[in-house]
């Protein structure tokens, strides 16, 4: 089926099967929709329907609050076409910039299952055929056991690859999560979509990195710090990881940590910040390329970051509060432009 | 008359933002080192209540995506792609009263 788009720029058509997203259609065609979480919280992909008809697929979705009936809005991550349709997107709309991996539909396997800690699991995804993506970027996965898909950043970075890795964070509640927690899920099948998501590094870039992570918001700047790595993007720059959890039984990856630290020379800075606890002394003796801190893992940052904020591109991933307060502290103390800070929300 | 009190001086810390309620409108007053704004409650990309933004000299930013504008004039500056509307807004002693002749929404809305 046809899908006929008025945006606030040029229009765009592209084709939609009937089972498929009318987001994840426009997506796979190149076209840059708007669009943040694409899993139905955010509300951000909400569109009006001019002609034709939609099934407006999930009903919970929360993202629905923000869809008003009256002026035929629905959300363009959840609907699927039962004919040709018109749609109007409020924003200026264009297509995929050229080097930006155009997103797709693909199937996998889990073929790794790995837990890291109580709440957190590390896992490996081998896909049918290989992708590029950026690292920083993210996939939409789904299972036939639950409904919808979810978000979750690659951990790792490879060139062009079949086997994709990510590190997950059990929430309460959370569908996708409660299955994956619920038995060794080695050898099930996943439907994904993507690479997705603008929160990126890529070789070309000239600033010193600064990455603020949250609980599983670190896989992203695990990818990111490792392709830096291997890009020699620390011969010319420096590096600084904050990556804040609550106790001593929530970090997960420190080996990952220290090879980053150690690869990068003495280039790159690791503190792990414990909100609850004061780091054990012995964690600092087996771990001594690795600083500890106490606190709230933007307040660490902004401590240890004092009058070093030039030529800084900052990332950030994890949950929203943590998120909303490292924005305040990066644009009020450290005087950041927008410009210089990548983050993908995804609520 | 379109002049109403939306609130005092008092009620709003300095480099700070608060929602008011006027009969059945929803203004967001500002109040940037003394000098008092007052806009729609939200920001003009998506419905995200621009209370939740910062305040730093004339630059509002929204909390969401960053975009900023020049608080004083509804400018956009840097990534923004929308300007920022404002009220009439007039100080009497410590009465801060706005223009509501007309409820100002974005397309959106």
């Amino acid at each position: 089926m046809k899908i006929f788009v008025r945006t606030r720029g040029e229009p765009f058509e592209f084709d939609c099967a009937r089972n498929e997203k009318v987001l994840q259609a426009g997506l796979r065609a190149g076209v840059g929709l708007p669009f943040e979480c694409g899993s139905g919280t955010c509300g951000t992909c909400k569109a009006e329907l001019g002609t034709g008809e939609l099934d407006e697929g999930w009903q919970e979705a929360p993202g629905r609050a923000y869809v008003k009936k009256e002026k035929s809005e629905f959300l363009m991550c959840q609907a699927s076409p039962r004919s040709d349709c018109t749609i109007g997107v409020r924003a200026k709309v264009a297509p995929f910039p050229d080097g930006v991996p155009v997103p797709g539909h693909v199937s996998g396997q889990i073929t790794k299952f790995e837990p890291l800690t109580h709440d957190v699991c590390r896992f490996e995804v081998t896909i049918e055929s290989s992708i590029l993506f950026h690292a920083g970027q993210f996939m939409l996965i789904g299972t036939e056991a639950i409904e919808g898909q979810r978000a979750y950043s690659m951990s790792h970075y490879r060139d062009n690859t079949d086997i994709l890795e990510f590190v997950v964070k059990q929430v309460p509640d959370g569908g996708f999560t409660d299955w994956l927690f619920a038995d060794d899920r080695t050898g099930s099948g996943l439907e994904l979509f993507g690479p997705l998501g603008t929160a990126t590094y890529t070789p070309t870039l000239s600033n010193n990195l600064v990455c603020i992570a949250g609980g599983s918001g670190l896989a992203p700047m695990l990818s990111i710090l490792e392709h830096a790595v291997e890009a020699g993007h620390f011969s010319t720059y420096q590096g600084d990881l904050f990556f804040g959890v609550r106790t001593e039984d929530d970090i997960y990856l420190l080996e990952r940590l220290e090879r980053i630290t150690s690869e990068a020379k003495g280039k790159v800075r690791t503190t792990v910040v414990l909100s609850d606890i004061i780091p054990s002394s012995f964690l600092s003796d087996t771990h001594s390329e690795l600083r500890f801190d106490k606190g709230f893992v933007h307040e660490s940052a902004m401590q240890k970051m004092e009058g070093k904020w030039e030529n800084v591109m900052a990332y950030l991933a994890g949950p929203p509060p943590m998120i909303d307060a490292t924005l305040r502290s990066l644009v009020l103390e450290a005087k950041l432009s927008p410009a210089a800070i990548r983050y993908d929300k995804f609520s | 008359m379109s002049w109403q009190q939306v609130c005092t001086t008092d009620d709003v810390d300095e480099d700070e933002m608060q929602e008011f309620e006027v009969g059945d409108i929803t203004i967001l007053v500002a109040n940037a080192s003394g000098e008092f704004y007052a806009y729609p409650p939200f920001c003009p990309h998506q419905e995200t209540p621009l209370s939740l933004g910062m305040i730093d000299d004339d630059t509002l930013t929204c909390i969401k995506h960053l975009w900023q504008w020049n608080l004083k004039t509804g400018e956009m500056l840097d990534n923004a792609e929308s300007p920022l509307l404002l009220y009439e807004v007039k100080v009497e002693g410590e009465v801060v009263l706005v223009n509501l002749e007309k409820e100002l929404k974005y397309d959106y809305q």
